[in-house]
């Protein structure tokens, strides 16, 4: 069973500046994206980064990344064994 | 036998000594290889991670070994026709750095998807070859510009980068073309952790292997920090390095921190049945 994490982009908005979540998470298990994809030709403007879980595979449902997050962005929801 | 070398080495001791594959149009491929890599919006667009979809990931989590299978040599053909890497030594680098020109230094979009890290501390990824005359025209994948070196420049920096503990890989961009000397660790680089982590070999072993000289080793450890390949460890038993060969990818990062010299390298094809594990 694979967990579930969702990260507001609301209330993420400067993640390249922040980061503190990719930090903290032991497991290395998210990453950082865009919203407009690579956009070659062009810079991307630092909002337009977001947060996602990339390797939910490894990830533990320790929740480390939601208690570091200044902004009660992120939750990580699992719904296989006892972790929920 | 290295089937790339089998191929592409022309005579040359290694595929990646052959000058020829280093000077064909980078940006052929580009295109086609986006495309089929579906990097739109996917925060795993870097390396070969953008390749292992949910798809990928929901399957390899119910262990359906069929479905990854398939999926696994699917992501590999296009991989290796378009961008894959092989763990190259030091000293293989070294040399390579002298078979081609311009050479530019550029921010590692691995390190910056997995860790945030900014531009100024993440100036780890070389880009070379005719290619980087274009590199305007990337200003994503080029976050930070690009610097551009003189080969001993390159070979400075290089050396301390492996002293750093990152190991160096040479990437093709639409193979054989070869257009980047990365200097990788697990688990932020994507092409590591995706052959690490799923075997889908984005990333080939190397031409060498690592070996201990049980008599020269006297069990200091402090090679075992080295490995980004989960190939060494430490024997409480003999209180000895051990590698495990089958794993080794032939970085030698090993070697260099030995204080006894009791790593050494040998050819992959001097042992019989490492010479086709890659
Ligand atoms: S729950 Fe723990 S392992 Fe999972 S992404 Fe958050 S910090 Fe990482
Ligand atoms: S810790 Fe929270 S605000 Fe900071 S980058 Fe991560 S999700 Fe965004
Ligand atoms: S660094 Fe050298 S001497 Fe020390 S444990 Fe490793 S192989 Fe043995
Ligand atoms: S054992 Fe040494 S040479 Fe082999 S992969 Fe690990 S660090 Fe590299």
């Amino acid at each position: 069973m694979l967990p579930k994490i969702t990260v507001d982009d609301n209330k993420c908005n400067d993640p390249l500046s922040c980061r503190k979540c990719l930090l903290a998470c032991p497991m290395h298990a998210l990453g950082l994206g865009t919203k407009v994809g690579p956009k070659k030709f062009q810079e991307i403007p630092p909002e337009q980064f977001r947060v996602a879980g990339v390797r939910l595979e490894r990830c533990t449902v320790c929740r480390d990344c939601v208690r570091v997050c200044p902004s009660g962005a992120i939750q990580v929801v699992y719904d296989g064994g006892a972790g929920k | 036998m290295c089937v790339w070398c089998e191929k592409y080495a022309d005579g040359y001791q290694r595929w990646y000594f052959n000058p020829a594959n280093y000077a064909r149009k980078l940006y052929k491929v580009r295109k086609e290889e986006a495309e089929a890599t579906g990097a739109e919006g996917s925060p795993m667009a870097a390396g070969g991670m953008a390749l292992l979809t949910d798809e990928f990931l929901q399957a390899w989590d119910r262990k359906d070994y069929a479905t990854v299978d398939k999926m696994k040599q699917d992501i590999e053909k296009l991989s290796w026709a378009a961008h894959f890497g092989q763990v190259v030594t030091l000293e293989d680098t070294l040399k390579v750095i002298d078979l081609l020109y311009p050479i530019a230094i550029m921010t590692c979009v691995c390190r910056r998807s997995m860790l945030g890290l900014p531009d100024e501390e993440n100036f780890t990824c070389i880009g070379m070859g005719p290619g980087m005359y274009k590199w305007e025209r990337w200003p994503n994948t080029y976050r930070g510009g690009v610097q551009f070196l003189t080969p001993e420049e390159t070979k400075d920096i290089v050396t301390r980068l492996n002293k750093r503990g990152l190991v160096q890989t040479l990437f093709t961009f639409g193979t054989p073309y070869i257009g980047g000397i990365c200097n990788c660790d697990y688990p932020d680089c994507a092409a590591i952790r995706t052959t690490l982590d799923f075997g889908v070999r984005t990333l080939w072993k190397g031409h060498h292997v690592a070996q201990v000289d049980r008599d020269l080793c006297n069990g200091c450890a402090s090679c075992v920090h080295r490995c980004q390949f989960k190939a060494l460890s430490f024997s409480p038993s003999q209180q000895k390095a051990y590698i495990d060969q089958f794993q080794c990818f032939g970085c030698g990062l090993c070697v260099t921190e030995c204080p006894q010299d009791a790593i050494t390298l040998v050819e992959r094809a001097s042992l019989p049945a490492l010479a086709d594990v890659w």
